[in-house]
């Protein structure tokens, strides 16, 4: 990344916003913090940010009712809810109200730096053109179809979206709760590790064919989409 | 028929009176009977006696004489006294025949017991008396007086009974109506209230009576159903503030400290221990919205098909055969989300509790006034008596705590089908395990 992505924390717990800051500075943002909605609100009408960590129940009031404020204040700049409302209508209702992103306290630490990543991406889309090619293989998204070289690599339509998901954010961390949301739709977290033995039968397609590994698992964490790692490694 | 409590308590009531005063009048009837015969039996046994004393002391002149002259004395000529000789021929009195129809012939000196006798086609009470000599001396009175005393007595008791029967009912009808009405007005405040419209109340003063003290009562407890019903939202929202603040705090550290193994064990217990108080949290929100309704048309047969679409790999990796026949564009009204939930608990529990080799199976099927939704398994099935605790938070059917889970999965699943309205059962299986949901149609308006 040539210039570091800027991205101002509102929340009100300092110690929370302390690890917040922690965490993103380590992963290599440059991070502001406000503590308070007015402060907040005033400090994003006065710098750029690319993204902005919003909380709820906030001194100054709800985050959520911000979010219009926010967007006329800072068009661009992608907004992450991090919230103790956690329940999945509290998350829907975020999403709804135009939040681009919601993360329910207690969060993991790469939960959280994968979604920043994931919304910079969004907010700073490469043109598609409808081909998303690494290395060998060739994603097409207008017609769906995915292939290695010239072999052609049947997939499920979900299969297919899972694939798109991890192409747009190749070389970053994806967890299952992203892909749970982002490609099923789906707010809640089930009790058994359905997520990955979708991953697993996607893999075991691409990688029958690429005979490379296309997808690697962070464990306890998700996935890293990345066909040119071993290539870069050597 | 079927009657109302009301209508009940008015026939009682009325039927009770009714048969008091029955009783009592009958009683009366039966009691003046006896007396007015008494008095006709003393009668004629004093006038015979007297008769036949004076036989005792004169002779038969005498008791002729005597006879007519009572005879003449008798102005209501309800009276018959004869006297008849040995060959049956009549000496004096108004009576030709001896012995009448009904007389039993006294041996010489005796006396008849007072009994019933035909005259002339008249019923009569008499006597009769054998005298020494052979003579047959009877006195007897008419009981047609008597008789009319006692028919009209029967007609005035008959129609009594008749006008407390009909005052019975019409007071026991006005006042059930009456009752019924103030009763009615407070199922509908519970019938709305059970509809979800927790702030339903009646409107005016309430009655100075008891109803009015009932509808104190009822108003007072919806007042403070309505208060805890806030007081659960408000508490899911602070717990939830309150408890994920601090695990935000000790989970952000956790990671600082990066002692592999170790945290990311710590991780999950963190992530495990909020999706308790998740599910928890979700299960207060759907009872406390039980009845509420959605407006939001949701098509359950595209999403039973997403979420088995979901699943259907890892029944595959488990070697269990996954079936579905969902039949296709069956709409209810429901919340996407809290649905979705409960379709992963119920396959989550069908696969946890499935040895590889066994099948689960998916149905929705359109039907009136309910679309049934099952989920089958051929696993183990419930352990003999845990189908009360089935739906209980925290219930688990394997305690020993070998399968994953806190016993969550089912109470959810309860609690999002009560707040949609739809009903719960469990159909019998040979094998495994079943649970049919039979939810509310969309009523097309």
């Amino acid at each position: 990344m040539s210039d570091p992505a800027r991205i101002l924390i509102i929340e009100d717990d300092a110690v929370t916003a302390e690890e917040m800051s922690g965490i993103l500075r380590d992963a290599g943002f440059v991070v502001a913090h406000a503590d308070t909605l007015p402060a907040g609100l005033a400090r994003a009408a006065a710098d750029p940010f690319h993204a902005i960590v919003l909380d709820r129940m906030l001194p100054g009031g709800d985050g959520i009712d911000a979010i219009d404020t926010l967007r006329a204040s800072r068009a661009g700049a992608m907004i992450l809810m991090v919230s103790a409302l956690g329940r999945a209508a509290n998350r829907i209702e975020g999403l709804d109200r135009g939040a681009d992103d919601y993360l329910a306290k207690p969060f993991e630490t790469q939960e959280l730096t994968a979604r920043i990543r994931a919304l910079l991406r969004r907010a700073d889309p490469v043109a598609e053109a409808g081909l998303m090619q690494f290395g060998a293989l060739q994603i097409r998204t207008k017609a769906r179809t995915v292939h290695a070289g010239d072999t052609h690599i049947p997939l499920s339509p979900r299969e297919f979206d899972l694939l798109v998901f991890f192409a747009r954010n190749h070389g970053d961390l994806v967890t299952r709760m992203q892909l749970l949301e982002h490609v099923w739709n789906l707010h809640f977290d089930p009790q058994t590790n359905v997520v990955d033995v979708h991953v697993s039968r996607l893999r075991r397609k691409l990688e029958t064919a690429m005979d490379v590994p296309v997808l690697h698992t962070e464990r306890g964490a998700g996935y890293v989409f990345d066909p040119l790692r071993p290539a870069a490694e050597g | 028929m079927h009657l109302t409590t009301a209508q009940r308590l008015a026939a009682a009531i009325a039927g009770a009176v009714l048969l008091v005063s029955a009783l009592a009048l009958v009683t009366q009837y039966v009691l003046v009977k006896r007396d007015l015969m008494a008095r006709q039996t003393t009668l004629v046994q004093a006038d015979l006696a007297g008769f036949a004393a004076l036989y005792d002391q004169r002779r038969i002149i005498a008791v002729r004489q005597a006879i007519e002259f009572r005879l003449a004395q008798d102005s209501t000529a309800d009276m018959a006294i004869a006297l008849w000789d040995r060959r049956s021929e009549p000496l004096a009195g108004n009576i030709q025949n001896w012995p009448p129809r009904g007389m039993v012939v006294p041996a010489e000196g005796a006396t008849t017991p007072v009994q019933f006798v035909t005259l002339g086609d008249q019923p009569y009470l008499g006597t009769a008396r054998m005298l020494a000599g052979g003579f047959a001396l009877m006195v007897a009175r008419s009981t047609a007086s008597m008789n009319a005393v006692l028919a009209q007595m029967r007609r005035l008791i008959a129609a009594a009974l008749a006008a407390i029967a009909v005052i019975g009912a019409l007071t026991g009808h006005f006042a059930s109506r009456w009752i019924l009405r103030k009763i009615t007005r407070i199922n509908a405040l519970a019938d709305q209230v059970a509809g979800g419209d927790l702030s339903a109340r009646l409107p005016g003063p309430a009655d100075p009576d008891e109803f009015g003290t009932l509808q104190r009562h009822f108003h007072h407890m919806l007042d403070r159903v309505e208060a805890l019903n806030r007081a659960t939202h408000h508490l899911s929202d602070t717990v939830a503030h309150e408890l994920r603040t601090p695990l935000t705090r000790i989970q952000a550290r956790l990671s600082r400290l990066n002692a592999g193994n170790d945290s990311a064990a710590l991780q999950e217990e963190i992530r495990s221990t909020v999706r308790i108080f998740d599910s928890l949290l979700e299960i207060a929100r759907a009872e406390a919205e039980e009845g509420q309704g959605t407006a939001l048309p949701l098509n359950l047969s595209d999403l039973l098909v997403e979420i088995c679409e979901l699943y259907e790999p890892l029944a595959d990796t488990l070697d269990i055969a996954f079936r579905t026949d969902i039949a296709p564009a069956v709409t209810i009204l429901g919340d996407r989300n809290l649905i979705a939930q409960l379709i992963s608990n119920l396959l989550d529990n069908a696969l946890k509790f499935s040895p590889p080799g066994q099948s689960v199976t998916v149905s929705l099927a359109a039907d009136d006034p309910r679309h049934l939704m099952r989920v089958s398994d051929t696993g183990r099935g419930l352990p003999p008596g845990f189908e009360a605790h089935l739906f209980d938070r925290f219930a688990r059917a394997d305690p020993t705590g070998a399968a994953p889970g806190h016993g969550l999965g089912l109470a959810l699943v309860k609690a999002v089908a009560l707040r949609h309205g739809a009903k719960l059962s469990l159909p019998a299986t040979d094998k495994g395990f079943a649970i049919e949901i039979a939810w509310p149609k969309v009523v097309e308006t």
